[in-house]
């Protein structure tokens, strides 16, 4: 007769490991500060799009043959540079020309406008097709300023051959990919380099110390964007420039660049809360108990001086691509950076506004006259960088609200 | 007296610092091609081209026995040399030999950080794309160039910094006193629109805003009231402003070596001091003066912004610290009214970390300054920065204008390092 086992204690009875209880308990206190959930929602919403256009992966060359007529390159003997082509189908990619060509016919829906198109050198037209009717349909529905019905969500390009036209809503859904992967790998980066550099200083003092804060204070006193742009324009001139290779290092290169420059607020800030996390009574205890140095500092004092870093964090993500757009504004076009398959937020956003053409402000006066203001390439991709931001920052802020349990209410 | 030996101290532990971040540049420059750092010291004059600008020609120092009022230049532009044909070129051994660049990289390190102290920094490219805008530059020597320009800049530094801490101080001091109420909560709004709104998207639609404002039914093409580096305009200044400016360069466009503010009617004033307004209160000219500061209103306003979004946190938080302190409840305790504890008992105290913070900042500050000009077309050094990376880089405009930026950084630092002595004594005497 087999002795009866006594039945398994349930789950619920049993506490579970004091880690995966602790775990709950963050879960617990995130889920109840509302601003967090919705800055991790506005988060995930944005990761979605930038899986969704990432699936969709259509190339930058496609042009439905129905969208557009082209009237081959060159134009011979118009005057006219470059390759119009006029379209009654794609409102949402029809740029205005100050002098339309004279064999371009005008386009119905838009108040003289017309398309242009560049072409690679087998003579694709290099147009951008956005999803927008897949994924922001109402985006089309705004009403515009201008005169006449417009061509809206559509990025009107003024300058070169070589800039491509696109979608707004397309493009950033397009380029949310790279919004987040290079904001949170740069920022991420420098906050961990700059949390070990701080922890240690902190932590060994002396000569360490001195040295490490030597080094935070050569390259704190040098402005970002300047580094950046250093960095980027000398390093960039040996490698060359063609080459999947040489675009990758490139790529590398601008995010080393803006690590370099980022991890010493890190330490700094982190030091400082270890010079005074190392003279707790926890710490203290745990050397009495015969933990080793690496120990201490690994399970004891890192852990218990992240806090403020989640405040720098939180601020430096959403900082990044404004950063990387002041760069593309100020002409390191994204062609600088050719591993990055689609601009993102920020360099959108400056693409944007560097293209607006003011000329076109400047016929809003004339009475009768063709009066245009793409507000739209201004206003989405701000907007897109503001919630980007304040998404960020309002995570950030509930992941340290639930961790320390100060700040828990 | 203990306050001079600690501004002695701190003078004395920037010396590392500057010589750390010389070295940063020069790891940088080292890196470039042999050619572009003989372009950057000698401003490369094409391969034919005579001269035309002699007061700093480079040519006489190339071949220092060809002095004259023309001179012929015969370093090679770098479009006009193919890999390989260096060696064959006695004058690229002759010049990489006079500059020192086959030397052990130590010593040139040393030459370098030299060079980099003593204003040394090259000269303006013969292919940079600054040339084409303002009429005059190529050929000065880079700082020369930058001393023209820094003036600028100064004050649009001077005036944003005046409107930081006239809107983030009292605000922040004013948010964390009604915490959690609606000032509090739009001064929050305030600061996170701060940092996620680009500078060049509010700056340009400002512009966009103003021209649209005060545009002529003329319907000809203005571009802004700012005109660009080098660009003159045709009105006179008295009249209401910005008066449609005509930005255009033309027969009476100055030449670099500016004689007043550039968008002034030629020969209207001299300039002594570099400094466009102060250079008008010298000559007497009121509304030029209030001209200028208008001109740079917005700018000053648009950066001003981006800091005082940071800002604004540290001084709310510090601010909150401090009112929960011993001291100011006894304050409170013996009868002290509210707004007086609050300005003087909280107020002074928070106001260190302020100026901490605001010195920390200072880098970024200054970082935006390139991208903030370009779009008023501030004629700073911010300008020349974007300028110089078009098209062609100009290597010796890119390197000098970083370096002195970061002098810049690195003496402010310093300014805030004293008075944040002199406000907590207990830094300068602990």
């Amino acid at each position: 007769m087999a002795t009866p086992t006594a039945p398994l204690p349930t789950t619920s009875r049993r506490r579970p490991h004091p880690r995966l209880d602790q775990a709950k308990r963050t879960w617990y206190f995130f889920r109840r500060n509302t601003l967090a959930l919705v800055g991790l929602g506005i988060i995930v919403a944005i990761a979605l799009i930038a899986i969704y256009a990432a699936t969709l992966s259509l190339p930058w060359s496609t042009i439905p043959s129905y969208c557009a007529t082209d009237y081959g390159p060159g134009n011979p003997g118009s005057g006219y540079p470059g390759n119009y082509t006029t379209h009654n189908i794609c409102h949402s990619i029809c740029t205005y020309e100050v002098n339309p060509p004279p064999n371009a016919a005008q386009v119905p829906g838009c108040n003289n406008q017309w398309y242009k198109t560049p072409l690679y050198a087998n003579g694709t037209p290099k147009v951008y097709v956005s999803y927008a009717g897949a994924i922001a349909p109402t985006l089309r529905f705004f009403p515009s300023f201008s005169t006449g019905p417009m061509p809206l969500g559509g990025l009107t390009t003024s300058i070169g051959e070589e800039t491509p036209i696109y979608d707004v809503a397309g493009a950033l859904a397009r380029g949310s990919d790279w919004t987040l992967m290079l904001s949170v790998s740069i920022v991420g980066l420098g906050a961990v380099v700059g949390l070990f550099a701080g922890a240690i200083a902190g932590f060994y003092g002396g000569v360490v110390d001195d040295f490490l804060m030597r080094f935070t204070d050569v390259f704190l006193s040098i402005p970002t964007i300047l580094f950046v742009i250093v960095m980027v324009t000398a390093l960039g001139s040996i490698i060359p420039i063609h080459g999947a290779l040489g675009a990758d290092v490139k790529l590398l290169l601008l995010i080393i660049g803006f690590v370099l420059v980022w991890w010493p607020i890190y330490a700094r800030i982190v030091r400082g809360q270890v010079l005074v996390v190392r003279e707790q009574k926890y710490v203290e205890a745990a050397r009495a108990s015969g933990a080793s140095k690496g120990r201490t500092l690994l399970r004891h004092i890192i852990p218990n001086s992240m806090y403020p870093i989640f405040i720098q964090f939180s601020l430096d993500v959403g900082t990044i691509p404004l950063l990387i757009g002041a760069l593309v504004f100020l002409g390191f076009g994204p062609e600088m950076f050719p591993a990055v398959p689609f601009p993102e937020w920020g360099s959108i956003s400056a693409i944007s506004v560097a293209d607006l053409p003011i000329d076109m402000l400047g016929s809003c006066l004339v009475p009768n006259g063709p009066c245009i203001i793409a507000w739209w390439q201004l206003l989405f991709p701000g907007l897109a960088l503001f919630f980007f931001a304040i998404s960020v920052n309002l995570l950030s802020d509930g992941i340290r609200d639930s961790l320390d349990p100060r700040l828990r209410r | 007296m203990r306050m001079v030996t600690y501004v002695v101290r701190r003078v004395l532990q920037i010396i590392p610092v500057l010589i750390g971040v010389v070295t940063v540049t020069f790891l940088l420059f080292t890196a470039l091609p042999l050619t572009d750092q003989i372009l950057s010291h000698y401003g490369a004059p094409g391969l034919h081209a005579h001269c035309g600008y002699q007061p700093s020609c480079p040519c006489s120092q190339l071949n220092p026995t060809q002095r004259g009022p023309v001179c012929v230049c015969s370093y090679p532009s770098p479009q006009n040399v193919t890999p390989g044909t260096y060696c064959e070129n006695p004058i690229y051994y002759q010049d990489v030999k006079a500059l020192g660049l086959n030397k052990p990289l130590p010593e040139q390190w040393a030459n370098y950080v030299v060079h980099s102290f003593t204003f040394r920094w090259g000269y303006v490219s013969n292919n940079s794309y600054i040339g084409t805008n303002i009429q005059g530059i190529k050929g000065h020597s880079v700082a020369s160039v930058l001393s023209g320009f820094l003036p600028y800049t100064i004050e649009l530094a001077m005036l944003s910094l005046a409107m930081i801490l006239v809107i983030a101080i009292p605000l922040g001091n004013a948010a964390a006193v009604n915490r959690n109420r609606p000032l509090d909560q739009s001064a929050r709004v305030m600061s996170f629109s701060g940092f996620a709104i680009p500078g060049f998207l509010l700056g340009s639609l400002l512009v966009a805003g103003v021209t649209l404002l005060f545009l002529p039914h003329t319907g000809a093409t203005v571009v802004s009231p700012w005109c660009h580096a080098g660009e003159a305009i045709d009105h006179e200044f008295t009249y209401s402003w910005p008066q449609s400016p005509e930005c255009y360069i033309g027969s009476n466009t100055p030449t670099f070596p500016y004689r007043f503010p550039p968008w002034m009617p030629y020969g209207t004033t001299t300039s002594p001091t570099g400094f466009p307004t102060v250079d008008a209160l010298l000559h007497g000219s009121y509304w030029l003066a209030l001209d200028s500061v208008l001109r740079m209103l917005l700018p000053a306003l648009v950066i001003a912004y981006g800091t005082i979004a940071g800002l604004l946190r540290f001084v709310r938080n510090s601010m909150l610290e401090v009112m929960n302190l011993d001291y100011v409840r006894t304050a409170r305790a013996k009868g002290v009214p509210e707004k007086i504890v609050t300005s003087k008992h909280a107020g002074r105290n928070s106001l260190n970390v302020t100026i901490t913070v605001l010195g920390l900042t200072f880098a970024g500050f200054i970082g935006g300054f390139p991208v903030i000009e370009e779009v008023f077309r501030i004629n700073g050094v911010g300008e020349m920065i974007a300028l110089s990376i078009q098209q062609q880089l100009d290597y010796a405009m890119i390197f000098g204008s970083t370096i002195l930026f970061t002098f810049l950084v690195v003496g402010a630092n310093i300014i805030v390092d004293v008075l944040y002595a002199y406000l907590d004594p207990r830094v300068r005497l602990g």
